[in-house]
């Protein structure tokens, strides 16, 4: 279930792209163009990874960043500079894609005036609690050929 | 020349290690500010300090400041390497004495890039 | 004890992949130079078999690291620094000495994206009061001047060499990008401009950059630029080179003057008193 998002206060530019594409451009790929919008209907992940972070302050929402397990040890190895074969601990897992929820939640919270804190990232092989109406927004994304997804929720 | 990387996540503390080691840095780690002020306290000599923000104990606001506030650690250069992106708080880790800010995510060029500016790695030529 | 042929060709492959920049034969001891840091941090006995291991393992970070090593900083702020240094303590404060109470003219010619000319702004920003600098900006490329008026920069571009002191005192965010302040805006005017043509309106310079555009041509063509660039300066002019560029071999009618680390150039024949 996709929200329109108000895009034209970007100047026709999807923030969340953008961010998504700083961030894996900048510190897993080293490059820019591996990262693109997923075509074709929504994804369906199997064997399921979610990292999230939570902005509390006037303004209370989550970022969640969900993924597969195998795409998210790809992201790991690339963050940590892994050899390709080199097996990732889940600690090693958590913390990578945490951080990668953290930054990506870092910069969306810097567009909305006096958003307040950002928790800790949390990571599960479990989707957290959401309802259908509290979500903003939804951005899939297709890296290296892989499912990734952003979502934006409101939180009571 | 030795640095002293500070972040709660353990998986940015490998990544910034990383990008300085070949730059001529060793590296100690700090999971927060607390922990970084008892390294700096215990005798730990550094040239450098990359800080992020948000961490528990005592934030790199929190650990500026008091590294800002001790002639100790005058030549501490103090690097802030963090999410948060807000002009509103770049300008308060600068008044509180940092020396230069590095939004996540960065690149290894940016972090070389900043470190040339403070004169800590020496400037490349073309190619 | 340089590196291998076959190291220097995958290396020059790389680079040549990821930026375009051609590395020639007879580079070799530039590139170990560059590289010999990150082999000794990979505990490598030397480049060759740091460069072995990098190619059965070729990991993007790796890669990256390796290119970074070996290509220049394209759309870096302040780009090497010393010329900046000297526009503020040398070039500046002279063009003032000796040349009329007008403003000082500035010409960027190449500004590519627009982080030169907005940097020597910057940097003369509390060395002259706002009408007392013009700045002329130009390129070839329609896109970059579009882009170079818009004044907008992402985050990874702001983090390019650009001192964060001057990011906040010159920039607003605006969405996730960063703005170049109107004040600063307004000192620079972008046109089109071709080097090879008759140089642009807005002269006479005092100070001209044109930095890493006169190595992409050749001697007769850099002669050529040289000559028309010199006509439009005043006497006792700058002109700003690149980090590695000189007029030695090109025309020996420029005087190189030692400024800090660096040099800059003034004309022989219309040199003031």
């Amino acid at each position: 279930m996709t929200f329109d998002v108000d895009i034209d206060a970007f100047q026709g530019t999807d923030p969340v792209y953008t961010i998504a594409e700083e961030v894996f451009s900048a510190m897993i790929d080293g490059e820019v163009g591996h990262l693109r919008a997923w075509a074709g209907p929504e994804p369906t992940l199997t064997d399921e990874v979610h990292a999230w972070v939570d902005v509390r302050g006037p303004v209370q929402g989550r970022v969640l960043l969900s993924t597969e397990q195998p795409t998210a040890r790809r992201i790991t190895r690339a963050l940590l500079a892994m050899e390709p074969e080199e097996p990732v601990g889940d600690a090693d897992l958590a913390d990578a894609l945490g951080e990668v929820a953290n930054v990506v939640g870092g910069n969306l919270k810097a567009l909305v005036t006096d958003p307040g804190a950002l928790t800790l990232p949390e990571v599960s092989h479990d989707r957290p609690e959401t309802t259908p109406e509290d979500l903003i927004y939804a951005l899939s994304l297709d890296w290296r050929g892989r499912p990734l997804v952003i979502t934006l929720w409101n939180l009571p | 020349m030795r640095a002293l990387v500070i972040d709660d996540s353990r998986t940015m503390r490998r990544i910034i290690a990383g990008i300085l080691r070949p730059l001529g840095f060793d590296t100690v780690e700090a999971a927060d500010g607390r922990e970084a002020l008892d390294a700096l306290e215990e005798g730990l000599d550094v040239e450098l300090a990359c800080i992020d923000w948000n961490m528990p104990n005592l934030d790199g606001l929190g650990f500026v400041t008091a590294v800002r506030r001790d002639g100790r650690w005058r030549d501490v250069t103090l690097m802030m390497i963090t999410t948060e992106s807000e002009q509103g708080q770049i300008v308060r880790a600068l008044a509180a004495g940092a020396h230069e800010y590095v939004i996540k995510p960065f690149t290894p060029d940016a972090i070389r890039d900043k470190l040339q500016l403070l004169g800590l790695v020496g400037l490349q030529e073309s190619a | 004890m340089s590196i291998t042929g076959e190291s220097f060709s995958y290396v020059a492959e790389l680079v040549r992949r990821r930026s375009g920049i051609v590395l020639e034969s007879g580079k070799e001891y530039l590139v170990e130079g560059r590289l010999l840091p990150l082999a000794r941090a990979a505990a490598a006995d030397d480049v060759d078999a740091y460069l072995r291991a990098l190619r059965t393992a070729p990991h993007p970070a790796r890669l990256e690291l390796v290119v970074d090593a070996l290509t220049t900083n394209e759309t870096s702020w302040f780009r090497d620094a010393q010329p900046f240094q000297a526009l503020v303590e040398h070039v500046v404060p002279e063009v003032r000495r000796l040349a009329d109470p007008g403003p000082v003219r500035v010409w960027s010619a190449a500004c590519s994206s627009g982080q030169e000319p907005y940097s020597i702004a910057m940097a003369l920003a509390d060395v002259l009061p706002p009408g007392k600098l013009e700045i002329l900006a130009t390129d070839l490329s329609a896109e970059m001047l579009e882009r170079a008026r818009a004044a907008r920069y992402s985050q990874l571009e702001v983090n390019r060499g650009l001192p964060a002191p001057m990011l906040v005192r010159h920039f607003a965010r605006v969405g996730a990008d960063w703005e170049v302040a109107p004040a600063l805006r307004n000192q620079v005017t972008f046109r089109r401009h071709n080097l090879l043509e008759l140089p642009p309106p807005g002269g006479p310079f005092d100070v001209v950059f044109l930095r890493n555009v006169l190595i992409y041509f050749d001697l007769a063509t850099k002669q050529d630029v040289l000559r028309r660039v010199q006509r439009a300066m005043r006497p006792g002019g700058y002109l700003v080179l690149g980090a590695a560029e000189t007029t030695l071999g090109i025309d020996d009618t420029w005087e190189r003057v030692p400024v800090g680390r660096g040099a800059v150039y003034r004309h022989e024949a219309r040199r003031a008193a």
